[in-house]
């Protein structure tokens, strides 16, 4: 964003960045920015909380007038307060049976997606929007993708000039967002790390995700090894669960 | 809270080693009181709107985000997964704060908001994007935009 920042004033447009790693900006020199305590991918804070956002974003802006020279970096003095750990927190939905099993074939993924959908449709109804849709194709479609990848069967059509490597992503994308969507069905949303810990422990969408990463890593492609390795699990839950 | 020393040790190492661009230059252009600024979000998110081919690694274009577009019509395809996505699924002003923008527009706190927003996908080097960033500089001068918010994830 910094670097963003610096073209941008070169053509005369006078700006602020939020900034999430305050490393980076200071390296890079932004002209104006307010270091924000926020997770990745929170620059504005909390959720559904428009005055604690106005807060953020009039503190940054106001830099604009206040700030007397380019590398101004203001530190923003609150936490996200909804970044908190619910203790026992589960998701509004129960599964219909372990994943003891390991299995993660096209019935039984849809048998996970099935229990779930009334509460992704709840949080849609209720959020009037979702974010599942990169891949373009039905959920239904998405698992039938992710399992017939896995077992070397016939895979859905993907959009004209899309290799089923890179349409994998937008599916597993796709799946995730659809599931976390459907976790989110109640007001009772936790920390993320709660949710990714709960989705990665405990669906068989997870299992195919990692089994699907299993598989490109050991691709002789290079696309497909990288989008393996970077665009499948997140590297903390990569970690924790000792995937290597 | 979430602070570099809350990630794992490796995205630390990760994001301490990545070669950042360097600039000999410092512009820093002022401008009028905020109250009557125009305001754009410009964000490396990689947002798209709905039926747009998804941002993939290496990009460097950019994405046209109309201040209309319903919500339901913006997703992300940021290639990373490195960062939480449940914010934004809640609520896209955590992201893109167009509507917050507009309150803010409202009580008279900034002038008004841009009639457009732009995206680019942030994982990818910066230094490929200047021909894009200038293009869309042009495009924000022509909406008369002088204030630019820049969010990250």
């Amino acid at each position: 964003m910094s670097a963003l920042a610096h073209y941008l004033e070169d053509e005369g447009l006078p700006t602020v960045a939020i900034s999430l790693i305050r490393l980076h900006t200071e390296k890079i020199g932004s002209p104006r920015a307010l270091w924000v305590p926020f997770e990745l991918g929170r620059p504005i804070g909390a959720p559904r909380d428009g005055s604690f956002q106005r807060r953020v974003i009039t503190s940054a802006l106001r830099l604009l007038e206040t700030a007397t020279r380019s590398g101004t970096i203001e530190d923003f003095p609150d936490d996200d307060p909804t970044a908190v750990d619910l203790p026992g927190w589960q998701p509004p939905f129960a599964l219909p049976a372990g994943i003891a099993d390991g299995g993660h074939d096209q019935d039984s993924l849809q048998r996970e997606i099935d229990a779930i959908a009334p509460y992704y449709e709840r949080f849609m109804a209720a959020s009037r929007r979702s974010t599942v849709g990169l891949s373009g194709l039905a959920i239904g479609d998405c698992v039938r993708f992710l399992t017939g990848f896995i077992a070397g069967t016939p895979l859905p059509d993907v959009p004209p000039q899309t290799s089923a490597v890179q349409a994998l992503r937008w599916v597993v994308d796709d799946l995730k967002a659809y599931y976390f969507e459907a976790m989110s069905a109640d007001e009772l949303s936790p920390a993320s790390r709660q949710m990714q810990s709960w989705f990665w422990d405990r669906t068989r969408a997870a299992q195919a995700i990692i089994a699907v990463r299993r598989q490109l890593l050991a691709s002789d492609d290079k696309r497909a090894q990288a989008i393996g390795r970077m665009n499948m699990v997140p590297g903390a839950q990569v970690l924790r669960l000792g995937l290597g | 809270m979430v602070r570099m020393t809350d990630l794992p040790a490796s995205t630390q190492t990760g994001m301490a080693n990545l070669e950042c661009p360097s600039f000999d230059t410092k512009p820093f252009i002022a401008g009028p009181p905020l109250s009557q600024r125009r305001v754009a979000v410009v964000t490396s998110a990689g947002l798209v709107r709905r039926g747009e081919r998804p941002f993939i690694s290496g990009d460097t274009d950019y994405r046209v985000m109309p201040a209309e577009v319903a919500p339901d019509q913006i997703l992300m395809s940021h290639v990373s997964v490195n960062f939480d996505r449940t914010g934004f699924q809640r609520d896209i002003n955590v992201v893109f704060p167009v509507d917050r923008l507009r309150d803010m527009a409202g009580a008279k706190v900034i002038g008004s908001v841009a009639a457009t927003h732009y995206s680019f996908m942030g994982a990818s080097d910066p230094r490929g994007m200047q021909a894009n960033v200038k293009a869309v500089a042009g495009r924000l001068k022509a909406d008369r935009v002088d204030a630019v918010l820049l969010t990250p994830v």
